[in-house]
């Protein structure tokens, strides 16, 4: 085992897949967590029923090799190579013969055969690691159950013979990933972390490293949500295109959070030819068309701060949820949890999205200060609550960025377990990790 | 089914049926306690002469009955160095999933490869003749499944250097 | 994924986005890792156009011994930096203002970049081909018995210690060119499974792949590299694999296909028994699930249920509610 290869670190998401070295600045490779395999999609679900895929008696190879070498992959019993992950998998899938997978959903894997494949995958594929060399740190989605850390172990240990494993929570490694904002002083982990990905936003308190299972909220609005959002009112209006695609496009590249809807509608008809925009589809067959871009860019991502223009039954705005969040976060850890909020996840990234959700919260906790000293008749003054939200650089890749920026301290391989401990006590030793970049560490 | 196999697992199935005859019966040693006394083994009147079923020098089943407990331990054929890293690879991954198994044993007796135990409280819930079926299915296919895994290796070692090779010829 | 790809997917994938003709430079500082504890280094030091690669690898020293410099300079001769980046052992700059300017010589380039690791790698070959070809030649005037010693003994033997225990021979004589690999094995299980993968090399000739290299795979060092310093561990934790290279494979068409192809030996031996591993995982987790459902059988509650099933006169089956 040399000592200076550098760790690997990968994110699995339920819809991306970050791959990279510790002590990049970004991930080597971001492509979807998608597996393609041979055979319809769907019918693989479950881990429960049905044969092996692969035929049982794979002795028909018996003087196959007589056949010379064109037909070799051809040969049947060999299935289990035969697939595609990614990107990859997204163009095979297109095509027949391949079925399309999602191992991960929810965060958590699902499908342990498909993982464990793509996991080899991104190794000697992508990554071209020899796993014996390198140390490795993987991340997991909060509450995550110690069973699945084991079978995580298991693979990566016995399949792959790495030499060591680190199994962080991802909301702990976004809360790493803000150390690099200026506005962070004390490298503390305590904070509260809203990631917000493609599918879902998860509110997250995190105390000293340990994250507060019973407090974390999740909200059923996210980056999809949005894009579909935008779709919707680019047809309303009758625009020449209204493709997801398009929809997704203008969400990344147009839209903002505003301070106040109403005078940002007054602001677009004072102001138009500042405010509204065009943007440009190239559609198939060489045609262009042109949209015009107008009130989506600040009511897409308004939706987090004003559902109610969105869904009909998820009602409550983000900031009032982070707000219950930390207020059903034991109480000594609550003003650690307000001073920093950090935000994570490409949903996050809208420009300012930070400072919107800072002042909302900071509204609401200014409201109960005063309501409490009233009730108390002015006998007892607060001394004002500290509301901060924290937004930096390494946002959209956060959880991988604090692995990156953990996995390349010195001390992170004395964290890891390896593989000789793994022997030694088997996958049960993955169910206690000692604290990377907590207290006593720099 | 090979000539020895079927008469070994009806010796093992009769073996068991017997055996499996479990009563409730409190521990003498702690008040309130009911432990599994082919665990304990601490009063002789409570065990029952234990019983081995040999297939071969290889492949035996060892019967340990007492009044509330049986345990049952396999020794699975391994006839080359393969295959006993198959079966360890196999009963290890097994018995890392004990949790859902109930009656699998987490460690396997000394001299064999996987064991499990069978307490009254078991055959109180569960079918007794199925708990049989179960142990039986279970020795049926796991030399089959072993025998497979080997089969797999060899195939797929061949393959794999036919296709390295290949790009030479 | 049957084979193992020659080039580095990474660099391949960083450098076609950045010489794509419109491309904006942007700033680049990364560490990309490749086998065999090979590290290369991307970044921009001065401008965001020029590019610096930069590779270690631990051989390196002995690479130049066997002439990895004039190898490297005809493959990227221009783009050299001397000396190279600290801390590394070779780099290459490439301005990205200044580039080939058709889409062929940018590719080429790409390519090229991307092989980085396999060119350096390729010297002590290519040396040997080279000694094969002269040495043939040479033994042409001779019959066995009368050629003189240096035609029949065959050249030195290179070696490249290109991981901490393992190791690459190469030896050229005048018929042949004689690789051999010595590989580790630190599991059990990992050993038992190369075992079988070996036995299959070593007998891949017999069965149909007539005209692919001899594989021999043996404990202890072969006879090739008797009093060849730096042998070590102990017996049976080592295993050699030889491959002897006949004639057809070193003809000028077919170097270079044949050396990227058998360097990648070490990895691709060592990614399958790890493939293989984890399929049977897969198996282990089925029949296991399998198992579970047999168990399941025991309970009675699942009796209760089938005892609630009716069928009906056309043979239909419902439940009838409770």
């Amino acid at each position: 085992m040399a000592p200076q290869t550098p760790a690997v670190v990968m994110d699995n998401g339920t819809g991306y897949t970050k791959l990279g070295f510790a002590g990049n600045d970004s991930p080597s490779f971001v492509f979807p967590t998608a597996i393609a395999t041979k055979g319809p999609a769907g019918g693989a679900g479950g881990t429960g029923s049905g044969r092996p895929a692969v035929a049982s008696k794979p002795n028909f190879l018996t003087g196959a090799g007589s056949g010379g070498g064109g037909n070799l992959s051809a040969k049947r019993g060999t299935e289990d190579l035969d697939f595609f992950i990614g990107d990859e998998a997204l163009a095979a899938a297109a095509g027949p013969g391949y079925g399309l997978h999602y191992p991960i959903r929810h965060g958590q894997i699902e499908n342990w055969d498909q993982m464990e494949r793509f996991w080899s995958n991104s190794i000697f594929k992508y990554l071209r690691v020899e796993p014996e060399d390198h140390y490795f740190l993987l991340t997991e989605p909060p509450l995550n159950p110690p069973e699945n850390r084991e079978n995580t172990a298991e693979i990566m240990f016995e399949s792959f013979n790495c030499a060591g494993l680190y199994i962080a929570v991802q909301a702990v490694l976004a809360l790493a990933a803000s150390w690099t904002s200026s506005k962070v002083q004390d490298r503390s982990l305590t904070g509260t972390v809203i990631d917000s990905g493609e599918g879902v936003t998860h509110v997250i308190p995190v105390a000293e490293g340990y994250v507060i299972g019973s407090s974390i909220k999740s909200i059923p609005i996210a980056g999809r949500d949005i894009t579909y959002f935008v779709q919707s009112l680019l047809r309303d209006r009758g625009e020449p295109d209204s493709s997801l695609k398009t929809a997704e496009r203008i969400k990344e590249e147009f839209c903002y959070v505003c301070p106040d809807i109403v005078k940002e509608f007054a602001r677009f008809d004072r102001e138009p030819d500042d405010r509204f925009k065009k943007y440009e589809v190239q559609q198939p067959g060489g045609r262009s068309v042109v949209l015009d871009v107008g009130y989506e860019r600040f009511l897409a991502p308004e939706i987090f701060f004003n559902p109610e223009i969105y869904s009909s039954d998820f009602l409550t705005p983000l900031p009032t949820i982070v707000d219950t969040v930390i207020q059903t976060s034991p109480i000594d850890v609550r003003r650690g949890l307000y001073k920093n909020i950090v935000l994570s996840g490409g949903s996050t990234l809208y420009k300012d999205f930070g400072r919107r959700l800072q002042r909302d919260i900071r509204h609401l906790v200014d409201a109960r200060i005063k309501a409490s000293e009233a009730r108390a008749g002015n006998a007892a003054k607060s001394g004002g609550l500290d509301v901060q939200v924290i937004t930096h650089r390494r946002q959209r890749h956060g959880p991988w960025f604090g692995g990156s920026l953990l996995g390349q301290t010195p001390e992170f391989r004395s964290y890891c377990h390896t593989k000789a401990e793994y022997e030694e006590i088997g996958p049960s030793i993955v169910r206690r990790f000692a604290l990377l970049g907590g207290p006593g560490s720099t | 089914m090979s000539q020895s196999l079927r008469p070994y697992l009806s010796c093992v199935r009769s073996t068991l049926t017997a055996a499996l005859s479990l009563s409730n019966f409190a521990s003498q040693a702690a008040e309130r306690h009911n432990v599994p006394e082919i665990e304990a083994q601490s009063s002789p009147e409570l065990l029952l002469n234990p019983l081995t079923v040999s297939r071969n020098q290889d492949e035996r089943v060892f019967v340990e009955p007492s009044v509330n407990s049986v345990r049952v331990s396999i020794r699975i054929k391994q006839a080359d160095e393969i295959e006993h890293i198959l079966v360890h690879k196999f009963t290890r991954f097994l018995t890392q999933r004990a949790e859902p198994f109930f009656i699998l044993r987490r460690k396997p007796v000394p001299g064999y490869d996987i064991s499990f135990l069978i307490t009254n409280f078991h055959t109180e819930e569960m079918l007794k003749h199925k708990l049989v079926d179960f142990i039986i299915q279970f020795m049926e296919e796991v030399d089959k499944e072993i025998s497979e895994m080997k089969l797999f290796l060899n195939a797929r070692a061949r393959f794999v250097a036919e296709s390295f090779l290949t790009p030479f010829d | 994924m049957l084979l193992l790809d020659y080039q580095n997917l990474l660099i391949e994938s960083q450098l076609r986005e950045r010489l794509k003709p419109d491309a904006t430079p942007t700033t680049l500082d990364q560490i990309v890792s490749d086998f065999d504890n090979t590290t290369f280094h991307l970044s921009t030091p001065e401008s965001k156009s020029r590019l610096l690669i930069s590779l270690s690898i631990k051989c390196f020293p002995q690479l130049l011994q066997y002439g990895a410099q004039s190898v490297l300079e005809r493959e990227y001769g221009p783009y050299i930096v001397t000396p190279p980046e600290s801390g590394y052992d070779f780099s290459v700059q490439l301005d990205l203002e200044n580039l080939p300017s058709s889409p062929e010589e940018r590719d080429d380039l790409v390519r090229r970049i991307s092989l980085l690791k396999r060119n350096a790698m390729a010297a002590p070959f290519e040396q040997a081909f080279d000694e094969f070809a002269s040495l043939s030649e040479q033994a042409k005037g001779y019959t066995s018995e009368s050629a003189p010693q240096g035609v029949r003994e065959g050249g030195e033997v290179r070696a490249i210690q290109y991981r901490e225990e393992e190791a690459i021979y190469i030896k050229a004589s005048h018929d042949r060119v004689t690789v051999i690999f010595s590989t580790i094995f630190r599991e059990e299980t990992d050993r038992v499974f190369a075992k079988v993968f070996l036995q299959e090399f070593v007998d891949a000739r017999k069965r149909g792949v007539q005209n692919a290299p001899q594989v021999l795979s043996r404990d202890e060092p072969p006879l090739e590299l008797q009093g060849m310093p730096g042998l070590k561990g102990a017996k049976g934790e080592v295993t050699y694999v030889t491959f002897v290279l006949f004639p057809r494979h070193l003809t000028p068409q077919r170097r270079d296909e044949v050396i990227s192809h058998i360097q990648t030996f070490r990895d691709y031996f060592h990614y399958h028994i790890k493939a293989s591993k984890a399929y049977i995982h897969s198996r282990m987790r089925r029949r296991t699930a399998d198992f579970l459902q047999v168990l399941r059988r025991a309970r009675p509650e699942t009796e209760e249920a089938g005892a609630r099933e009716r069928k009906t006169a056309s043979g239909r089956a419902f439940r009838v509610q409770a």
